[in-house]
């Protein structure tokens, strides 16, 4: 017992020591909330030197609680949330963000419009994207028999067993939608569940179903083909260039990541500070090498290195018309989605 | 004097009881209430319905509880049978390498769980660890592929609550007072007879806290599946999730996770009387 | 009965097989690549990484005071609560035991939301207090049936005597039922640090803005991956408590030699 005693205060001492690291800048705290990891440390660093604002990095893991605890702090607490886009959308809609002040964002205009005028914010008011993820799919060439240009040979069955996907069932309904000559966004129940239908004739290629380390899956040959997230896709190539990365003949689906200001933020001042250093166009370039996602800022595409390049950037045939986004669908339709995804998810034994 | 003891007694309950009360109580209060309103977009409408536990019964979702029970009773006993003759053997032996084994079953908890589950699947993966040792001792000639099925699944289930099964019984074996093992020995009683009728009656709280520990976290725990089993187990840990993270239907969600109380509850009490039988 | 050596084997097994994915994590903090599924060779960049990131050292003290403060919170709760179960009279008794036991059987997510929910309710701010009476309550259930359990098994004859022997009330429950019960209050407290050192799905619900712990700054590298970093942290975690142990053993050993 007290040795037990011995170790617990010991335990404390240490939990105390290093707990005390933080403390307010000299200008103030930037309360930064969204997932771990979105940027390189030196960028946060230099952010903290250069303007006296101390960042306060606090995470969440799904976008359902980042709008769960924004919503119990009544759009305060947090100064600028980065997030994905539909869950803006509603956000904006419950009155939590804040419009933005764009005579404190001079560098604006670095943006990729593609990017911009989307559905969760038609007017560019309230949000700056961060990042944006393309649907892919990748595969390994020398396992593979056939050539991959869409979805739809995802269900050939020279692949049994061997297809990872991710575990989004909007994405992966999504795709069977796509297979159908439907939107992502249908609401009918009746293309929905004959999505699912479909789906399910994919079950015996399907090997795992997972959002973390897919890529591991790819390079070790657990699966030879994937449908995966793009900072995933950038680190299965960097590891093996030799796997094959293909944009569906079906359509593309991508998504954004955006900051926004809450409505109530403590300091939006020093949020709109943030912003607009991210936007400088050879840091914004470092960001993205890290994220591994497709960079929103057209001004830091040319400092992107040549490694990266082909990962962080569109190429030019892909505009507004042949891509679409996921956004938020009717209670029925998301119902529909998840019983179909449930059964399938059931038959990949 | 008897009046005094009871007050004391009723003075070092007192903490629980009001702590229970507030704070356990309270949010379950507030998760039976919304488990009966409706839902509305991201949250709910204060509409009562008895729809979300209709809803249970639909066949897609009511396999889910059937798969989780099964996969709970499969890792319950595969826990009881590893973990308690660990617990007991490692009790019965002279306190020094007892206590050694005890820390050892500690320290690893200062290892995410995440973490220790990777571990695992850098084990197990095709051309992975337990592979190539495999296919360098000549026993396999290809991959095995154990990833991502049910055995690897049950291996990470027992991985993550063969402590719990461990510390009971060996706390409760700890004090097991060999001399009454020795007695019915010397009375002639053999290993069997001497370990049925003295040590495993001794050692059944620790046991039976053992399973209660084990099974009832089994039933809703859901990220092992997700990772060793890549998901294609259904699970209601997961159809919970899913419930509230990605359909945002928040009173379906309550009511699936009253249901999982409900059934959890009942087992274990089942499993209770049944023990105390014996 | 003697020992044999023989009664060694099966402990060894199932320890060895307990630290195998662990050193397996151990190694990999050491390679160069990100992705676990190749080996690019010897590395120390992850080790250079994590000493870099302050606020991941900084979730690693949040979470050590947090764990240690509401096992310690748990336990004085829940022990007393075991004892006085049998003679307190308060009403509903059965019923409030039961209900301190229902945190382990709700699921986490809806236990992490209906905490929110009813936090924000109260009016509590959110951060470490928040976390801590959260912790606490499903640290409660392991302490309290591990204390059960071992109160269930207890020789109350031992008790009995020091008291015929003429020892106090107080003095009886020091020298004798509490030592008794330690072995229980050890293993349960043991077990809700670990569940509360590995909690992320209520903590990340239940937290504020200027706490974070280290589970949820794992878990929450959803976008983008999770980085060795955490495991050199992890390694180093594991080496330390090693350390100490063997150093305590050694003083022990030493001190056992001079008396």
């Amino acid at each position: 017992m007290k040795k037990l005693a011995l170790i617990l205060a010991a335990l404390m001492a240490a939990g105390t020591l290093t707990s005390c690291g933080g403390g307010a800048g000299e200008n103030g705290t930037l309360n930064l909330f969204t997932w771990e990891g979105m940027f390189p440390e030196e960028v946060l660093t230099e952010f903290e030197e250069t303007t006296g604002i101390d960042i306060n990095y606090v995470n969440f893991d799904y976008d359902e609680t980042m709008l769960m605890k924004l919503q119990a702090a009544n759009g305060g607490d947090y100064d600028l949330i980065i997030a994905d886009d539909y869950i803006i959308e509603t956000a904006i809609a419950e009155g939590l963000v804040q419009k933005l002040d764009k005579s404190k964002i001079p560098s604006i205009g670095n943006v990729n419009p593609l990017y911009q005028g989307q559905f969760y914010d038609p007017t560019d008011e309230y949000t700056v994207p961060y990042g944006a993820g393309v649907q892919t799919i990748v595969y390994n060439p020398a396992n593979v028999g056939i050539d991959i240009t869409g979805y739809a040979d995802l269900w050939d069955a020279s692949l049994a067993d061997s297809v990872g996907i991710i575990s989004n069932y909007r994405v992966i309904n999504g795709m069977a939608l796509k297979v159908l000559g439907k939107s992502y966004n249908t609401t009918e129940t009746a293309d929905i569940a004959a999505a699912g239908a479909k789906l399910n004739e994919l079950a015996p290629n399907i090997r795992l179903i997972k959002d973390d380390y897919i890529q591991d899956d790819l390079v070790s040959g657990e699966i030879n083909a994937a449908v995966m997230y793009t900072s995933q896709v950038t680190m299965a190539k960097l590891t093996d260039p030799s796997l094959e990365v293909v944009y569906p003949k079906e359509g593309i689906g991508f998504g954004i990541m955006a900051m926004f200001v809450p409505s109530k933020a403590p300091n939006a001042d020093a949020a709109h500070k943030f912003i607009e250093f991210i936007l400088d166009p050879e840091r914004g370039a470092k960001c993205y090498e890290y994220l591994g996602y497709y960079c929103t800022a057209t001004a830091s595409e040319p400092y992107i290195t040549e490694e990266y390049r082909e990962f962080l950037t569109l190429p030019a045939e892909f505009s507004k018309d042949n891509m679409e986004m996921i956004e938020n669908i009717t209670p029925e339709a998301d119902d529909a989605h998840i019983a179909a995804w449930s059964e399938f998810k059931g038959l990949c034994e | 004097m008897n009046r005094k003891k009871q007050r004391t007694a009723n003075l070092a309950v007192l903490p629980m009881y009001l702590f229970s009360l507030v704070f356990v109580a309270g949010p379950l209060v507030y998760m039976l209430v919304l488990s009966f309103m409706t839902r509305d977009g991201f949250g709910f409408q204060n509409a009562f319905t008895l729809e979300n536990y209709a809803k249970i019964f639909d066949e897609v979702y009511f396999a889910t509880f059937l798969e989780s029970l099964k996969l709970a009773v499969i890792s319950t006993a595969a826990v009881i049978l590893l973990g308690y003759p660990f617990g007991l053997g490692a009790a019965l032996l002279p306190t020094k390498y007892a206590r050694f084994f005890r820390t050892a079953q500690m320290i690893p908890y200062f290892v995410n769980s995440l973490l220790r589950l990777c571990g695992w699947i850098i084990i197990f993966r095709a051309n992975g660890l337990l592979d190539k040792v495999l296919m360098a001792a000549g026993i396999t000639d290809e991959p095995l592929k154990l990833l991502y099925t049910y055995p690897a699944v049950v291996v990470g289930m027992i991985y993550v609550l063969l402590p719990f099964m461990f510390l009971s019984v060996y706390q409760v074996a700890e004090k097991l007072d060999l001399t009454l093992v020795e007695a019915a020995r010397d009375l002639g009683a053999g290993k069997v007879r001497a370990f049925l009728s003295v040590t495993l009656p001794l050692t059944m709280p620790g046991l039976k806290t053992g399973i209660v520990l084990t099974f009832i976290p089994s039933m809703g725990l859901f990220f092992i599946a997700s990772i060793l089993g890549g998901n294609k187990v259904v699970l209601i840990g997961s159809l919970i999730e899913e419930q509230l993270m990605r359909a945002h239907n928040q009173p379906f969600a309550a009511a699936l996770s009253v249901a999982l109380m409900l059934l959890t509850g009942v087992v274990c009490g089942i499993l209770m009387k049944k023990r105390r039988d014996v | 009965m003697k020992f044999r050596k023989r009664s060694l084997i099966y402990p060894i097994v199932m320890t060895v097989l307990t630290y195998l994915p662990i050193l397996v994590v151990a190694v990999y903090s050491f390679n160069e690549s990100k992705l676990s599924s190749k080996w690019d060779g010897f590395s120390l960049k992850w080790y250079a990484e994590l000493f870099r990131d302050d606020s991941i050292l900084e979730a690693l003290g949040n979470s050590v005071f947090l764990g240690v403060t509401s096992s310690v919170l748990a336990a004085v709760i829940a022990t007393s609560a075991a004892l006085g179960m049998a003679r307190s009279k308060l009403p509903l008794k059965q019923w409030v035991e039961k209900l301190a036991l229902l945190p382990l059987i709700i699921p986490e997510i809806v236990l992490g939301m209906v905490f929110l929910a009813f936090f924000s309710l109260l009016g509590l701010p959110f951060g470490m207090l928040t976390l801590i009476i959260a912790h606490t309550a499903f640290c409660i259930p392991y302490i309290y049936t591990e204390v059960a359990a071992c109160l269930d098994s207890l020789d109350y004859s031992a008790i009995e005597a020091a008291r015929d022997l003429g020892a106090g009330r107080l003095t009886a429950f020091f020298t004798v039922t509490l030592p008794m019960l330690s072995p229980a209050v050890i293993s349960g407290m043991f077990l809700s640090f670990a569940m509360s050192f590995d909690d992320v799905i209520i903590s990340i619900f239940v937290t504020g803005v200027s706490v974070n712990t280290l589970p949820i700054k794992v878990y929450t590298q959803i976008k983008t991956g999770l980085s060795p970093k955490i495991n050199a942290l992890c390694t180093i975690m594991l080496a330390v408590s090693v350390f100490c142990l063997a150093l305590a053993g050694i003083i022990k050993k030493i001190h056992q030699n001079h008396s």
